[in-house]
């Protein structure tokens, strides 16, 4: 059944139809949230939570978009949302966040183990501006391509390409003295 | 090409948006800079990690469990027509009050003002007192009688238009 039935019959408050639809988003919906918070039964509650969000907001969906942008949308702004309030509630400091000098050492002395260095890059990615770490985990660990990144994020195609360019600046400025330089 | 411009580039350059000769003019640069060569491998290492990412399923009886969630909202369910029209209805009807509103106040004749002989005279600026005076200093009665009932009458009637 073509995907914009799915959604009128849903809207219709056909949960079968629904059904549809999120047996075929679930898994993506699902490492959208895990890029962001790493944990596995968090990502699954979020997950859960965004389809309850969509089913109850479907009334507000127009069918002229697409139903996979609108949902990742909703995706996106939700863990956002969780995320600053853990943040709030556990009055995360930056110091907190920052890698220790310990972590660094042995980064360095660990250079080939790669999932030390997923580890820091990835505290590291939480340390950047909110923009910034949004836009890396949609490329970069989600591999949406520009014009979805437009389309989620709302912005033109141009700022998606001058953003992703910063944030990877960025990014490789903190990671850089935990990569082996080949020209010490 | 300097090396600051092999920075902005080389985020493209890894997405495969580079035109030909963009990326031509890229790689000959890279090639015969030391700096711009570090950069490049940095940037394929970084985006190296972060693409190999590998995700979990998510947890069994996902349909099941979110089916149970839905059944205890039942309440916020979609609105049916019905609904999404009485909770539009109350604004929709305030747009439509105004807007008759506003109607009535364009359209209706502006009513005319008609002034008494006193304030006609006060607002040309004149003192209405001589004329009264020329009034009750008729000397003959019944002319006197007669001024004062045709003022009276002529007040009135402006009062009821």
């Amino acid at each position: 059944m073509e995907e914009k039935v799915l959604v009128q019959r849903s809207q219709e408050g056909n949960e079968e139809a629904f059904a549809v639809l999120v047996n075929k988003y679930k898994t993506k919906v699902f490492n959208l949230a895990f890029s962001f918070t790493r944990n596995r039964d968090t990502a699954d509650d979020l997950a859960q939570e965004v389809f309850l969000k969509a089913y109850l907001s479907l009334s507000k969906f127009q069918l002229k978009s697409e139903f996979g942008t609108w949902l990742y949308r909703i995706t996106v702004n939700h863990t956002k949302d969780y995320l600053r309030k853990k943040i709030k509630m556990k009055e995360i400091h930056l110091d907190d966040l920052a890698v220790s000098q310990q972590e660094e050492r042995l980064v360095k002395e660990k250079k080939e183990d790669e999932e030390q260095k997923r580890k820091i890059l990835y505290r590291i990615l939480d340390q950047l501006p909110e923009k910034y770490r949004l836009i890396l985990i949609l490329r970069d660990i989600q591999g949406f391509s520009y014009e979805d990144l437009a389309k989620i994020l709302k912005i033109s195609p141009g700022t998606v390409d001058s953003r992703l360019h910063r944030a990877r600046k960025m990014l490789r400025q903190k990671i850089m003295p935990f990569l082996e330089r080949r020209h010490p | 090409m300097i090396c600051k411009k092999v920075e902005k580039l080389l985020s493209g350059y890894f997405d495969g948006i580079l035109e030909p000769e963009e990326k031509e003019k890229l790689e000959t640069h890279v090639e015969s800079c030391s700096l711009c060569q570090e950069k490049r491998r940095e940037y394929q290492i970084m985006l190296e990690i972060l693409r190999k990412e590998e995700f979990p399923e998510p947890k069994p009886y996902f349909w099941e469990r979110l089916q149970q969630k839905l059944k205890e909202k039942e309440k916020y369910l979609p609105l049916t027509l019905g609904k999404r029209w009485s909770t539009r209805a109350i604004p929709v009807s305030l747009i439509i009050l105004l807007l008759l509103t506003a109607a009535l106040l364009i359209f209706l004749p502006e009513k005319k003002v008609e002034l008494s002989q006193t304030e006609v005279l006060l607002l040309r600026n004149l003192n209405p007192l001589p004329e009264t005076n020329t009034l009750l200093e008729e000397a003959n009665i019944e002319n006197k009688n007669m001024m004062l009932i045709f003022t009276s009458m002529e007040e009135e009637n402006s009062e009821r238009r």
